[in-house]
């Protein structure tokens, strides 16, 4: 087994008394892709967002690699190396579909390191690279506001690729998208196992069978149930408090 | 540099300075010396872009940076001045000082009025200059660190803003021993570089502040040609984006407000240079409204946009105020504009003008294509 | 010190005046409208010419007053702010154009005096209004002489802030502004009619600022700019009190003007004022969300 990635300890939140988050504790190894399973209300987006620093927990610790980045603030967490696609798609919607690429290289966030006018060209080639694999290329020189919402969500995946996160949180990289659409977003997430750490919130059963290799169960705040999929799915728990008492029907 | 200059922007720019380093050559120094002011606005006018634009910030409060600017040279300049000199003491002393003074006090800044040895470094020239420069740019930069640093954003920034430089205003009016309340500063001497006095009424003054406005905008254009400018485009975009990409976006955000404001403190100082007063009237709302105007309607998108905005405006205005029954007028007019273009033209001029320019560079393009077709 | 604390309850009414008709816009749609000053300078010249060509006094030119302005904002509403929907610091500056239209619009007498006709009462000049004789001289409370007009001043405003509550939490208006507050969205597949309602909402705004201007032509003078100034005063107390807040906006007006009259009486007037723009900043710095709300999840 490869080293731990992402390690979460005890981490809970507690919103006025409602637990939203209660004691999770898991290792994601490094280059594996966990998918995180629940139903509304589970704490599957509360969790990504304790993990990035957008809510402070009040219980536990968050790991990435060995460190602590425990409750800092959010360009800190990215910076030690965790990546973050939202729900909704957000892309910078005023910049070229190339300039957005170009931002998402931060390997040097400081401002004064940015007052130059260009990339190098191992950089420049970096993006062009990214552009091919996410589909854009020919798009590089269109404004982000104008893509369509297949094309923003690959914008995004390719900002966090360049972007170098090594844990890479996506909280549900197919909503709202057409059947082709999700299969070319399960190519790109496949090609991003194993090089990155990825934990994905996922709801399409159809979907996270393409791309699971373990699955965490969360219901009510705490982790119900850990393994691959087919022993999630035959995990009496699981079927109840998930899938309804009759299981996949 | 192939984004910086790729088209015609470097030939805007280009044509603009090469236009206003001409104009000594078809005007007096009467009308010169106006023009100067409106060059001062556009300054004004591109700092206000710098923010508006590039970062989405609004700041309804770019006149306290302006004030700062103008009243730190005017303080300069009124100890130079000859009304400064005749109180019987070794060192310049300014006339209001003196009638504000209690009686009995002593003729000294150490001491004359409560807080006037605030005045003394002030005495150099250089002392006003550097400090309108630097004094607004670090004020601005550690408001921006609070301000962004709370993640306050959009109509909260706007309204801090402003009632920092209404605050600012009180304060100046109530201190009036030490600024001279409603009356401002004014009789101020000239200030002198290498033995040369900059006298309003000259071309030499006029092309020292052309030369620094074009020196402002091609920085300043550079600037935000940087990847720390398309970072801040991006933080404008999506700040939260920026964030978990690993971006400071506060610092980001701090820093060219910090530069916007150094801008406009330049501005400032050059203005008093030129116009020799400086007036609580500059921290007032419809003051620092106004730019906003000025950005708006040449193109808040464009540092050179917003810049021609406000001078054009400006000569415009002077032009129609020459009829004093369109004085009224005006306003009403600026308002009906200011109005159309909020709806109709949000990019002002500028993206009119960009609009054109790429319609007019696709157009051959397209013709050519069209012509392979027709071959085929 | 009970005059201080009057003097401070007379600033507060007239700081919630200003601020009812902005809670009511701002809070329910979101919309910084910098012409509501400017609405309160029209309700006050509305009281001028009632007075002037109608001979009627100030009680009866608040509701023509109201009507007259609550027209003038569903214009304005019509033609521009509906445009800008989406697009806060932009109606902000729409709205500023707009404020400049109006001033210039009473300064020019709507453009007649270019054709050499003025209108008595209109034109840049100073207007005062009479206060009704029963409103006039001092009335005693406590020991203490105190301004009638002061006092009606106060009790009108209690009578108005009480008005906008019921209308916004007992009528069915009310309840459709709410719901929009909420999720506009949402709202609107539940089919209310948003952009109706929010026409609504935006002339009750401006009725309400045309009424506040009725009540202080009592008492100041009446100039076309006399409103360029009360639109900040307006926002400072709706921000300080929490956006969407009709309570928040209440307490924030008592507080920020007997703030504003304790530190007027150990300084001065300026200082008072500069100390209250002091407090309104701290506040969004410290509490962006304002003084009175309630945080929730």
């Amino acid at each position: 087994m490869n080293a731990v990635a992402l390690e979460l300890d005890g981490l809970a939140v507690d919103f006025s008394g409602f637990r939203a988050v209660d004691g999770v504790s898991m290792a994601v190894a490094h280059g594996e892709l966990r998918v995180l399973l629940g139903a509304n209300g589970a704490g599957k987006t509360t969790l990504m967002d304790l993990i990035s620093g957008k809510t402070k927990s009040t219980e536990g610790r968050v790991y990435v690699h060995g460190r602590d980045v425990t409750n800092q603030r959010e360009h800190k967490i990215a910076r030690a190396g965790v990546g973050r696609k939202f729900q909704i798609p957000s892309v910078f919607s005023g910049l070229t579909v190339r300039q957005n690429l170009e931002v998402a290289q931060s390997g040097q966030p400081g401002v004064f390191a940015n007052l130059k006018m260009r990339l190098d060209t191992e950089a420049q080639e970096r993006l062009d690279e990214t552009l091919d694999l996410i589909g854009l290329t020919d798009e590089a020189e269109t404004e982000a506001g104008v893509l369509s919402h297949g094309q923003t969500q690959w914008l995004e995946l390719g900002m966090l690729m360049i972007q170098n996160a090594s844990v890479i949180l996506l909280d549900e990289p197919t909503a709202g998208m057409t059947a082709g659409e999700t299969a070319k977003t399960a190519e790109i997430i496949n090609r991003l196992k194993g090089k990155h750490t990825l934990l994905v919130v996922e709801h399409d059963m159809a979907f996270v069978r393409d791309i699971a290799e373990r699955i965490t169960v969360l219901h009510l705040g705490k982790v119900l149930a850990e393994g691959n999929v087919a022993f999630i799915e035959n995990h009496p728990d699981v079927k109840a408090a998930y899938l309804g008492k009759q299981g996949i029907s | 540099m192939k984004t910086l200059f790729s088209s015609y922007h470097v030939w805007a720019y280009l044509a603009f300075a090469i236009v206003i380093l001409a104009l000594p050559l078809i005007g007096d120094e009467f009308w010169l010396n106006r023009v100067a002011k409106y060059l001062c606005y556009g300054m004004l006018g591109a700092a206000v872009a710098l923010t508006w634009g590039y970062a989405g910030i609004l700041n309804l409060g770019q006149g306290l940076f302006f004030g700062i600017g103008a009243y730190a040279m005017a303080m300069s300049l009124k100890l130079k001045s000859y009304t400064s000199m005749q109180q019987g003491s070794e060192t310049p002393v300014p006339d209001f000082m003196l009638w504000n003074a209690e009686p009995g006090a002593p003729t000294d800044l150490c001491c004359i009025t409560p807080g006037s040895w605030l005045w003394i470094p002030f005495q150099s020239q250089w002392v006003g200059l550097i400090v309108a420069v630097v004094l607004p740019a670090v004020f601005a930069y550690i408001m921006g660190r609070i301000i962004f640093g709370q993640r306050i954003s959009g109509v909260f920034v706007s309204i801090i803003t402003l009632a920092l430089v209404l605050l600012t205003r009180l304060i100046v009016t109530d201190a009036q021993p030490l600024t001279n309340g409603f009356n401002g500063l004014t009789d101020l001497g000239w200030f002198t570089v290498f033995g040369v006095e900059l006298d309003p009424y000259s071309k030499v003054t006029y092309m020292v502040v052309a030369v620094a406005l074009i020196i402002v905008l091609a920085l300043t254009r550079m600037l935000v040609a940087t990847r720390a400018g398309t970072i801040l485009q991006a933080t404008r975009d999506s700040d939260t984006r920026a964030l978990y990409l690993g971006y400071d976006v506060p610092a980001y955000q701090s820093f060219f407000f910090a530069v916007s404001a150094g801008i406009a403190g330049l501005a400032g100082m050059l203005y008093v240079i030129v116009a020799e007063f400086a007036s609580p009237s500059f921290l007032e709302l419809s003051f620092s409204v106004t730019m906003v105007v000025w950005a708006a309607v040449g193109g808040r998108g464009s540092i050179l946009g917003a810049c021609i905005g406000a001078i054009l405006i400006n000569m415009l205005e002077a032009r129609v105020s020459e009829t004093e029954s369109l004085v009224e007028a005006w306003k009403l007019i600026i308002g009906f504009v200011f109005v159309i273009v909020v709806i109709y033209l949000p990019k002002g001029l500028s993206g009119l003008a960009h609009d054109l320019m790429s319609k007019l560079q696709s157009a051959p393009k397209l013709s050519s294509v069209q012509k392979e077709e027709a071959h085929q | 010190m009970f005059d201080v604390l009057f003097i401070g309850l007379s600033l507060s009414s007239i700081l919630l005046l200003v601020a009812l008709g902005l809670a009511v816009t701002y809070g329910a749609m979101g919309i910084i409208n910098m012409a509501h000053g400017e609405m309160v300078m029209l309700g006050a010249y509305v009281s001028v010419l009632a007075n002037i060509w109608l001979g009627a006094n100030l009680l009866v030119a608040i509701p023509i007053a109201f009507v007259v302005t609550a027209l003038i904002g569903l214009l304005i509403e019509r033609l521009v702010v509906r445009r800008l929907y989406g697009r806060l610091l932009d109606t902000l500056l729409a709205t500023w154009g707009i404020a400049i239209i109006l001033q210039q619009a009473i300064r020019l007498e709507f453009g007649l005096s270019f054709f050499g006709i003025h209108v008595k009462g209109l034109g840049s000049g100073l207007q005062n209004v009479p206060v009704p004789q029963a409103l006039q001289g001092t009335v005693s409370i406590f020991g203490q002489d105190l301004n009638a007009y002061r006092i009606f001043i106060v009790a009108m405003t209690l009578v108005l802030a009480v008005a906008t509550w019921a209308v916004m939490y007992r009528t069915s208006l009310g309840m459709k502004v709410r719901a929009i507050i909420r999720n506009p969205g949402m709202a609107a597949a539940c089919g209310i009619d948003v952009k109706r309602t929010n026409a609504i909402t935006f002339a009750l705004g401006s009725g309400l600022a045309g009424v506040a201007g009725v009540l202080m032509a009592g008492f100041k003078t009446v100039a076309p700019d006399m409103g360029a100034t009360m639109v900040v005063d307006g926002f400072m107390v709706v921000v300080t009190g929490g956006v969407g807040s009709l309570f928040g906006t209440i307490a924030a007006s008592g507080l920020l003007g007997e703030f504003n009259a304790l530190v007027a009486m150990v300084s001065n007037d300026i200082i008072g004022r500069a100390a209250v723009f002091a407090v309104v900043i701290c506040v969004i710095l410290i509490k962006p969300a304002g003084l009175f709300t309630f945080k929730g999840r």
